[in-house]
């Protein structure tokens, strides 16, 4: 590494443009993933006791999108990597002490609280995906356990995405970026 | 003639939604036919029954066939005649 990059942390990925300090953070597939899921999810949300044909398909989708994104995370530009933001539960929680004592450094890629979320949030649209489907077999049609646990973990899914929200909201305040809008661009600053 | 017309069109009015074909019950829970009622016929037709929830005025069943295939079908709470739209009470 040539110079330092700023006071900033593990900053681990790659300077992607060299002209200016802008790097190119999010590539496309990590955003139109990103932009679809949001979308298939929402579509289910609304269409839960309307139609359930979209609300199957958007699960179907949404499952797709996630096979696809863990694919990108092994074989995916670097920012894209499962490597390069998942960490362990203690690096996670020294991590979340630092923004308690607002001390937390800046991560080009995700912050290891936002590592945890992006597994947090795949999980639980899996597993709401997966007892959806569940529901609609002969196997488990009408089994009420089944349709509870897909009720809750739907719930559960909803309060991960507000903290999500909350979570980039405060973590743009503090570093003085948009990352919704990064999530758009692919762009961030170095 | 007028006012025949005008207490046949109340009547109607105020009948019709509690017997209008393909609608749940409007009227209040206590007017409902037990749920173990339907579910005895039910199994006399030979179905399974895995869940009976009360919807708005209807209960909706959830049950495998002989075959042990899926069946969804709504009933009017009050009249427990079969509906025609298995999600009757969903709104």
């Amino acid at each position: 590494m040539l110079k330092p990059a700023r006071s900033d942390g593990d900053i681990s990925g790659p300077d992607a443009s060299r002209s200016s300090d802008v790097a190119r953070v999010w590539d496309p597939m990590v955003r139109i993933f990103h932009w679809s899921l949001v979308l298939s999810f929402g579509i289910a949300w609304l269409t839960s006791h309307s139609s359930e044909d979209i609300h199957n398909w958007a699960g179907f989708v949404a499952v797709a999108l996630i096979l696809l994104r863990l694919l990108w995370g092994v074989v995916g530009t670097p920012y894209a990597r499962f490597s390069e933001f998942v960490r362990g539960p203690a690096t996670i929680l020294r991590y979340l002490s630092t923004v308690l004592a607002g001390q937390e450094a800046r991560y080009v890629g995700h912050n290891p609280a936002g590592g945890a979320m992006v597994l947090a949030l795949m999980a639980a649209m899996t597993a709401t995906a997966l007892t959806g489907w569940m529901m609609t077999t002969d196997a488990c049609f009408g089994v009420p356990w089944v349709g509870l646990a897909h009720d809750s973990i739907a719930h559960a899914l909803l309060l991960l995405v507000l903290i999500h929200i909350g979570g980039v909201a405060f973590a743009s305040f503090r570093h003085r970026e948009n990352l919704v809008a990064a999530m758009f661009t692919g762009r961030k600053r170095k | 003639m007028y006012r025949a017309f005008v207490v046949t069109a109340l009547g109607v009015l105020m009948t019709g939604p509690a017997f209008a074909a393909g609608a749940c019950s409007t009227a209040l829970a206590a007017q409902f036919k037990p749920k173990a009622m339907l579910e005895a016929r039910l199994r006399g037709e030979g179905l399974t029954v895995r869940q009976i929830k009360v919807e708005n005025g209807c209960y909706e069943v959830y049950a495998l066939d002989k075959a042990g295939k899926k069946v969804n079908a709504a009933y009017n709470a009050e009249t427990l005649e079969k509906l025609a739209n298995a999600e009757a009470g969903e709104k």
